[in-house]
């Protein structure tokens, strides 16, 4: 019998990756309230209040599963993430419409896309920690990895969801990099995905296809005028100076894109509202988050636990610059949210998830 | 574990790179943010204070429709609407004084307007007053700097050749509503939006694919007031934003015949009902009325609700297409069908005469013919030309149900023609099958009888009648009627020629064909056919009359005048034609309802339609029978100047 000693264990309790979270999602929630106060969506920040508390009930939850448990069963959660994939693609085509989802009766709704972004770091994880963990990568040695990824990024693609897929792959990169893939292997890496992305956008797809994707990733509008949305995007970001408008006095209300301007535009409206001096101070918060995951997946005893740390980083990072990057006017407009900060319920509560484990497996070192 | 510890170390350099790869993309972020909100900042604020970008929809002009002869019947007008953008309004009080002044009408209901849209988005126009006249349209653009945030918006508008006439075919479009919004979505390919218009009725709803473009867009740049600048502005901005021209909806060519289609419309006068004219031989459409009728013009201009409300009160139902979206009992045209069956079964030969004499007494009950004396002795073409009842019933008492519904089906009967219009009705042609589905009750020989003479259970469309006719007129062959013959782009690409379409060949006994022929041309033709008060001058049709019952009669009612009954239930007159009678070109049929028998009431529209067709395209046909027709009654004068002669001479 173990016996646990409550007052140590709260001591024990890392609570540093929920108290950075805590900070930006406290800005999430102003910033919703402010860009949606003048428009038909106001109101809309209680009932974020409502998901980011569930959210963090998840987390915490997640908090207390074991990096060992997790490890033991990172294979089989992969296997049946696949398979719940692999169901949306054939329920959803009977449904019509929508194939990111599966109905699980009743209003909850299950993605199973966003839940395999955690699954595959869970299962490369493991594998990394079997396989050759001790030198550097060749190409020969990541064939089964590739498979583990390229799979289900196919699989979401084909929903089709290609931000989500392409982050996937992003990810995996991320995780590649960390295990000491050779240099060499890198290049040729690189090169491979660039050229067979290039030719399956140029051939693979019919053209009814690719602007389908377009407009799927960007509903608003279809392929040439996709620009506008951006440059809305832009004027109302650069209008903020160094220090914004001040709360609710956005212009964006007034605005073509209104719709979403409190999903993933959700960063132009604070950037117009507080200037630039409120997003270094918001950005500050994201990189600190991040370099705190960086330092976790150094500080750890276990190998599995280091790349799941870095893995579960990689996913939050490249929503976040993916993200900022296309509302200031970077990166082409693809539909990814702004984590802790875009309106919405499903993104958020694996963001929440990736915490979870991360506290989990720093309290790991001190707790058992 | 000391091992995996020592591993998970050795990563520290790849963690740090990976820390500097996070540190880099917030610096290229941070530097992207300086670059927009400090070096260019000033810029974009005044972007954002004076100038706006809007995205403005241009819409497709939709496809035409033309005449079989290229006549423009359904084309497009553009239209003005008043609006008012809120979010550019000044003065509120003045600027709506003057909008109501120059609109003519109270300042008051413009408050009104703007209050039930005040949940819409400030940026986003209200249209005030749908519809305006050139005039206004000219004072509010010259006054257009006291009127801040007035604009007007022009639109394509839907015009209507020849209004009211064929309006069930041509059918109309108005705003897709949100109820239609995600149906629309799921089922088809096409991209609707809230705001498009759709077809809704007729062609324009079947063939909205086709004929509805792509609607394009553009940018435009507006100043604070929300006055359009006519051009993007050339800095670096807003340069290289394109917009996307529209592509025009595709024009379909009808196989209807206006003029055939104005006379059919203006023949039918004040009566409830409709005409359906097809070509016997290819299954085309030539015209196609329904009567009441409403202006399809006025959906797309912005229906009033008072004539909404005068269409969906009026008990007539002007909304309902006679032609394939009712069905009736065919009455004696049906004997069409018992005729065919029995001859091609052998139940009686083409000579054979019965007897009738007025009454048949089947078990309990009594059918009566319509003349009531009875028509004595009468032999299949005898039958045919003066209708009668108990000629039929007798042979009917020697059928089968399964049997008469087999040739019905056959010819046509109780499935839909697939014409290429929404919501057709299918009629219906009872089996045992279907009535003891129905009823749990087997089937009984009375209704037999009555089914024989097209009553009972029987229902057919106007459409399905004149296609089972055209059997007759060429032969043998079932055709799928249509009205879009082709379907062409301005570029030439994606064009579509619709061509005849048989759906079966029937193979009837020559013998039985001429018989029935004979027959139906002795109905026109004949002293003492039914319909022989609508012989022709340089028409030779041959058709049948048909009197539908809206109500089971008792005797007395049977034979009582049908004008003095009621107009609810009085009879609904029907006459199935087809022309020349010895060359046969066209089907007509005609459904008047309440219009009590189909002799005097369907039998002399079906003639008008006729004579148009027979005028445009078989001039020189018309002439020889007029010619034939002038000897023939200087033969008979000849005739009967002789036997007077002779009478004379006898006396």
């Amino acid at each position: 019998m173990v016996k646990i000693d409550l007052a140590k264990f709260l001591k024990r309790y890392d609570l540093s990756f929920f108290v950075m979270t805590g900070c930006i999602l406290i800005v999430g929630v102003v910033n919703l309230y402010s860009a949606t106060h003048a428009t038909s969506f106001a109101g809309i920040y209680r009932l974020q209040i409502y998901k980011y508390l569930f959210a963090l009930f998840i987390g915490i939850l997640v908090s207390f599963i074991r990096p060992k448990t997790l490890y033991r069963y990172s294979y089989l959660l992969y296997v049946l993430n696949i398979i719940f994939l692999i169901l949306v693609l054939v329920v959803g085509k009977n449904a019509q419409g929508a194939q990111r989802w599966l109905e699980l009766g009743g209003p909850i709704r299950f993605q199973p896309s966003e839940m395999m972004k955690v699954t595959l770091i869970l299962a490369l994880g493991k594998w990394f920690t079997k396989n050759y963990p001790d030198r550097p990568l060749g190409l020969r040695n990541l064939t089964i990895p590739l498979l583990m990824s390229f799979i289900p990024a196919g699989l979401i693609i084909v929903e089709p969801d290609l931000g989500t897929g392409l982050t996937i792959l992003l990810v995996f990169a991320f995780i590649v990099f960390y295990r000491k893939l050779k240099w060499k292997s890198i290049l040729i890496l690189g090169l491979l995905g660039l050229i067979t992305g290039s030719f399956m956008y140029q051939f693979g797809l019919k053209e009814y296809q690719k602007k389908r994707i377009i407009t799927f990733l960007d509903p608003q509008s279809d392929a040439r005028g996709s620009g506008y949305n951006a440059i809305q995007s832009v004027i109302a970001i650069g209008s903020g100076q160094l220090l914004g408008k001040g709360l609710k006095k956005s212009s964006q209300a007034s605005l073509n894109y209104l719709p979403e301007n409190h999903t993933d535009f959700a960063f132009s409206v604070f950037n117009e509202e507080h200037g630039f001096v409120g997003s270094v101070i918001l950005i500050a918060l994201y990189v600190s988050l991040f370099l705190r995951f960086v330092w976790l997946s150094i500080s750890v005893l276990k190998i599995f636990d280091s790349i799941v740390a870095m893995g579960l980083m990689s996913i939050l990072f490249w929503h976040t610059f993916i993200n900022m990057g296309m509302v200031t006017g970077l990166l082409p407009i693809v539909g990814l949210p702004l984590p802790f900060i875009s309106y919405g319920g499903s993104s958020l509560v694996i963001f929440m998830v990736c915490c979870g484990m991360a506290t989990s497996i720093s309290n790991s070192r001190n707790l058992f | 574990m000391f091992a995996e510890e020592e591993i998970v170390k050795s990563h520290r350099l790849r963690a740090t790179g990976l820390g500097n790869i996070v540190l880099i993309a917030f610096g290229i972020i941070l530097s992207r943010l300086w670059y927009l909100q400090i070096y260019h900042g000033q810029l974009y604020l005044e972007y954002s204070l004076k100038n706006r970008l809007r995205k403005e929809i241009i819409r497709a002009p939709r496809g035409m429709l033309y005449d079989r002869n290229g006549v423009l019947l359904v084309n497009n007008v553009p239209r003005f609407d008043a609006t008012i953008t809120p979010q550019y309004i000044k003065n509120k009080k003045l600027t709506f004084k003057r909008l109501a002044n120059i609109l003519d009408m109270k300042a008051q209901s413009i408050y009104k307007i703007m209050a039930k849209n005040s949940t819409l988005p400030r940026y986003k126009s209200i249209v005030i007053k749908k519809n305006i006249s050139r005039r206004e349209v000219a004072i509010i653009e010259t006054e257009n700097d006291q009127l801040p945030g007035v604009s007007v918006d022009t639109f394509i508008s839907r015009e209507y050749i020849d209004k009211e006439v064929g309006a069930h075919v041509f059918g109309y479009i108005s705003e897709i509503n949100s109820g239609q919004l995600p149906k629309f979505k799921k089922s088809s390919a096409f991209d609707y939006k809230q705001g498009d218009f759709i077809g809704q009725f007729g062609l324009e709803e079947k063939w909205d694919l086709n004929l509805r473009g792509t609607n394009g867009f553009e940018f435009v740049e507006v100043d604070a007031l929300g006055r359009k600048k006519r051009h993007i502005g050339n800095d670096n901005l807003f340069k290289g934003i394109e917009g996307l021209p529209s592509r025009p909806g595709k024009n379909a060519n009808l196989s209807i015949d206006r003029r055939m289609q104005l006379a059919a419309y203006e023949a039918l006068g004040d009566w409830v009902g409709s005409v359906v004219a097809v070509k016997v031989d290819t299954g085309e459409v030539l015209a196609m009325v329904s009567k009441p009728s409403f202006d399809p013009s006025q959906f797309s201009r912005g229906l009033t609700s008072e004539y909404w409300n005068s269409l969906v009160s009026n008990d007539k139902n002007p909304l309902r297409d006679r032609t394939v979206q009712e069905h009736y009992s065919p009455g004696s045209t049906f004997k069409l069908v018992t005729a065919i069956t029995a001859l091609e079964e052998g139940i009686i030969d083409p000579q054979t005469e019965l007897f009738c004499n007025g009454s048949l007494t089947l078990g309990r009950k009594t059918y009566h013919c319509w003349r009531k004396l009875g028509h004595g002795k009468v032999n299949m073409t005898k039958a045919i030309q003066q209708s009668c009842n108990i000629y039929f019933q007798k042979l009917a008492k020697k059928m089968d149900i399964d049997v008469l519904a087999k040739y019905a089906q056959m010819l046509g009967f109780g499935t839909k023609t697939e014409v290429g219009l929404p919501r057709e009705v299918s009629g219906l042609i009872p089996t045992k099958e279907w009535k003891f589905k129905r009823n749990g009750v087997p089937w009984q020989l009375g209704e037999t009888l009555s089914c024989a003479i097209g009553q009972s259970y029987i229902l057919a469309s106007p459409l399905q009648l004149a296609m089972a006719y055209s059997v007759i007129a060429n032969g043998g062959t079932l055709y799928r009627p249509y009205i879009v013959k082709r379907i062409s782009s301005n570029t030439g690409k994606g064009d579509e020629v619709f061509n005849p379409e048989v759906v079966r060949h029937v193979q009837f006994k020559p013998s039985t064909i001429d018989t029935i022929k004979n027959g139906l041309f002795a109905v026109v033709n004949r002293p003492g056919g039914t319909a022989y008060g609508s012989r022709g001058s340089g028409i030779r049709m041959a058709g049948k009359t048909g009197t539908s019952q809206v109500i089971r009669m008792s005797k007395e009612k049977l034979f009582a005048k049908c004008e003095k009954n009621p107009y609810k239930i009085r009879n609904h007159g029907v006459f199935v034609a087809y022309l020349p009678a010895n060359d046969p070109k066209i089907a007509v049929s005609v459904v008047i309802e309440h219009g009590c028998h189909g002799a005097s009431s369907a039998a002399p529209i079906a003639k008008k339609v006729g004579e148009v067709y027979m005028k445009h395209y078989q001039s020189q046909l018309q002439q020889k029978i007029f010619d034939i027709e002038k000897k023939e009654r200087a033969l008979h004068l000849a005739i009967q100047q002789k036997i007077k002669e002779e009478e004379e001479e006898d006396w």
